[in-house]
């Protein structure tokens, strides 16, 4: 054999390289177990699909990398373990000025970063700062109410605002609001991230990129007596059968991701636990109204009414979620579940069809990203049901980044996709979602409803909480009203561990506290 | 001997063009998949505005050329670039995930010519007889059998069901290695092996029909010194070019194990810096890919230029 093929050769491995698909993410869910005397020491491993990026918490957007820089960076607020409240960490508490554009904060007492330095108001006003500089490419919009930090004594903060602004201090929750040493401890931002340094209750050890990153305890961490565990450990394991055969041979902890098929034989196995976790995640289709005729309220309506929800989640969850009927999830505040979405009526769908502007019927297309079964299973469903009503929809499947610049760029006529929280308050979907100068054209569909918008606008700088009530009931039933979302369903999160591990949590932000977590021997 | 490994500095040379056809091919295939780093990075919050200012910080905003120009810059001073999705040299991605991907191609090269040999030698030595139609079966069903099945099922079996290996993985210390990929390594072997055990076995055929093996046996050589002296070395021949270009395939097909067994290599690099628009590692990797499948090459004819004194290299190169 002679070998004129060695190009051919590199070129056919580059191609099936290119060629391969098939990385699915989805998130998780849970209940804590009980907890009896937590057991000191010991290592966690988890294991998740894909590797983190990187640890800066102002520019990063992952997930994973999240979960990981919130153990080692904790911010001044907290929220609540079941997401709908805000509890003080780092600080002890705060006070709002009568006009609502002062609010000072008071920091705990005797808290250090892990390398021993005593946290003062000069670190906090460094961290905040240092975050809403990133406006352009990192979370920093988060902070755009903030007119100015000040450091007023070394124990007290004082942040000014531009305007009213009730979201504050669920901003100053965020990870990428975490406190770090003022001026990165004398390093560069690029060192410091390398390494990063907090009061968390673990400290940064190694990172094998790609394979795993491990992180071990904060001796000097300020909860006393906590974490439990010497290290934590998570490993890169892409196949989601992979991960369900480890957990079940007890080779890791914790499955990040188990796949929504495989929960029901991880229940039946021994020593497995199969958790549960509400989310706040939403699974919605978003039509595009810059396109004929998805301008027509009729035909949005009548999609969303062909909608069989509960099939959906007995398709693509195995049963474990619940039909969407608002806007926002139930983990969210201010959630109302009795505005008015619509639900699954084939008659109503096509009398909203007789109604529309195109009473016949049309062809259209519904945008879903490749390797992402869930969203296949959708659209299947979908396409058989619109059928129904005279509606002739085309799948178009892109892989994720393709797919997401052809929604930024409004190339879709539908598309699938979902929205999870990182604060617990609604401004931060809402803003995304119906404004259409929260920086995404109202979550890429156009919608633009003046009335919604003065709510959105109005519920922002109400602090108080039955007022905003009043007023979030208001915009969920006004945007169930326009359609300009089908919702679907809501999914918990998810996650399989062995039934050695003990109070591990997740909040339906995502989030999980790992210094309350043990495993017993 | 060496006299005729002359061919070598030549075939070197004759891969500079072919690196740098590879560079060219995929810095500008990568560049027609839709989308960039940027996109992927920002995640569900992406708008317009942020992508464009940070498209422009992590300057893929240039014109094509220009990048293309930069990164060859850059290539010529030793430097494969900047990883877009953790901002570090891809250099430093490689030497972690090279030694992976190259210790479980060797392993499982090495792991089927312990199962080939054998088994082509079993079948060969009576043609058409049971053995021999077992052997073939097993060559059909063998290479039937996607990869990713045959490594899960082997997982099931030798790591869930017996324990005795770990379920994916690639372990801490040397040792630990050799323990970890001794799984992914056998799934690349058995499906390596047919193509192998075909080869052989049909070589071998041909082999002991010679008349030198006549002569042999009636000098009163038999058995395994018959086998070894006379049959394997002549019978491997035409056999180690298609481990050569198999070697060159099973880069491909080491991306689906990697995965399976939550291997830290090549593949896993390659793939994730696909889905992450992370141009400069996969210029990287395919670039070592290119360079790894030519040098496979070059030693293929240097082994078969060892086995066989008729076969001069340094000749074919001129012609």
């Amino acid at each position: 054999m002679k070998r004129h093929s060695t190009l051919v050769v590199a070129a056919v491995a580059a191609a099936t390289a290119l060629a391969l698909s098939g990385c699915s993410s989805s998130t998780p869910a849970s209940n804590a177990a009980a907890s009896s005397s937590p057991v000191k020491g010991g290592a966690l491993t988890m294991a998740w699909s894909a590797d983190v990026l990187s640890m800066d918490k102002t520019t990063t957007f992952d997930n994973n990398s999240i979960r990981v820089m919130e153990q080692i960076m904790e911010p001044l607020f907290q929220a609540s373990p079941d997401g709908t409240k805000l509890e003080p960490w780092l600080a002890t508490g705060y006070t709002i000025s009568d006009d609502k554009l002062t609010y000072t904060i008071k920091l705990r007492e005797g808290v250090t970063f892990s390398d021993g330095t005593p946290v003062t108001s000069a670190d906090v006003k460094f961290s905040i700062d240092e975050d809403t500089k990133t406006a352009d490419t990192g979370w920093g919009f988060i902070n755009a109410a903030i007119d100015k930090v000040t450091a007023t004594d070394p124990m007290t903060v004082t942040i000014g605002l531009k305007y009213a602004w009730a979201p504050l201090i669920a901003d100053l929750s965020l990870f990428s609001n975490g406190v770090i040493p003022n001026n990165y401890g004398g390093k560069t931002a690029e060192q410091f991230y390398t390494a990063p340094v907090g009061t968390g209750p673990f400290v940064w050890d190694a990172w094998k990129k790609g394979e795993s990153l491990t992180l071990t305890a904060n001796s000097k961490y300020w909860q006393p007596g906590k974490p439990y565990l010497d290290r934590v450990t998570w490993n890169v394991v892409p196949d989601a059968t992979t991960r369900k055969l480890q957990v079940q041979g007890g080779q890791i902890d914790i499955d990040d991701t188990p796949d929504w098929s495989s929960l029901a034989s991880l229940k039946s196995s021994a020593g497995v636990n199969a958790l549960t976790f509400p989310s706040t995640q939403l699974d919605y289709i978003a039509f595009n109204q810059q396109k004929a005729p998805f301008d027509d309220v009729h035909i949005r309506k009548a999609i969303s009414m062909a909608i069989d929800r509960e099939a959906l989640v007995k398709a693509v969850l195995f049963g474990n979620g619940a039909a969407a009927d608002s806007l926002l999830a139930p983990g969210v505040p201010f959630y109302d579940g009795k505005t008015g979405a619509a639900t699954f009526d084939v008659a109503g769908a096509k009398a909203e069809m007789a109604k529309s502007t195109k009473p016949a019927g049309f062809s259209t297309s519904l945008l879903i990203s490749s390797g992402n079964p869930n969203q296949g299973a959708v659209a299947q469903i979908m396409q058989a049901e619109l059928k129904e009503i005279g509606i002739t929809m085309e799948i178009r499947q892109l892989d994720p980044t393709a797919n997401k610049k052809a929604r930024l760029a409004s190339d879709f006529d539908m598309a699938t996709s979902a929205w999870t929280m990182d604060i617990p308050d609604p401004d931060e979907w809402t803003s995304f979602a119906v404004d259409p100068n929260g920086g995404s054209h109202s979550t890429f569909t156009y919608y633009n409803n003046p009335d919604v918008i003065a709510i959105n606008k109005k519920a922002q700088q109400e602090t108080d909480d039955a007022k905003r009530q009043v007023l979030y009931t208001q915009l969920q039933t006004q945007a169930a009203a326009d359609a300009f979302l089908a919702y679907l369903y809501y999914s918990p999160y998810v996650y399989a561990t062995t039934d050695k591990v003990v109070d591990f949590h997740v909040t339906p932000l995502g989030n999980y506290l790992l210094q309350d977590v043990y495993k017993t021997q | 001997m060496l006299h005729r490994l002359r061919f070598i500095p030549a075939r070197l040379i004759q891969s500079i063009p072919v690196a740098f056809g590879v560079t060219l091919i995929v810095f500008f295939m990568a560049h027609l998949l839709p989308g960039n780093a940027a996109l992927a990075l920002l995640g569900q919050r992406a708008t317009a505005e942020s992508v464009a200012a940070l498209t422009t910080q992590l300057g893929l905003d240039r014109p094509l050329p220009e990048q293309y120009l930069i990164f060859l810059a850059q290539l010529f001073q030793g430097n494969l670039g900047t990883s877009l999705t953790y901002q570090v040299p891809v250099s430093d991605l490689l030497v972690q995930a090279v030694p992976v991907t190259l210790a479980l191609l060797l392993y499982a090269l090495i792991l089927s010519l312990f199962i080939s040999i054998p088994l082509a030698a079993l079948a060969a030595f009576r043609p058409g007889g049971s053995r021999d139609l077992g052997v073939r079966g097993f060559t059909l069903v063998g290479q039937g059998m996607p990869q990713f099945w045959v490594g899960i099922m082997l997982l099931l079996i030798f790591a869930v069901r017996f324990r005795l290996f770990p379920v994916g993985g690639y372990g801490t210390t040397q040792l630990d290695h050799l323990y970890f990929l001794f799984l992914p390594a056998l799934t690349l072997a058995i499906s390596m092996s047919p193509t192998i055990i075909r080869s052989l076995r049909s070589s071998m055929i041909n082999v002991l029909e010679s008349e030198y093996v006549g002569t042999a046996k009636s000098k009163g050589s038999y058995g395994i010194s018959l086998f070894r002296g006379h049959v394997l070395r002549n019978a491997a021949i035409p056999t180690v070019s298609v481990i050569g270009v198999n070697l060159g395939f099973l880069v491909g097909g080491s991306l689906v194990i990697e995965r399976v067994f939550a291997l830290p290599g090549l593949g896993s690099l390659m793939i994730n810096s696909i889905f992450s628009r992370d141009f400069p590692t996969v210029q990287g990797v395919t670039l070592f890919v290119a360079l790894f499948v030519v040098v496979i090459g070059i030693l293929t004819d240097v082994v078969y230029t060892m086995l066989d004194p008729r076969v001069d290299m340094s000749k074919a190169v001129r012609a």
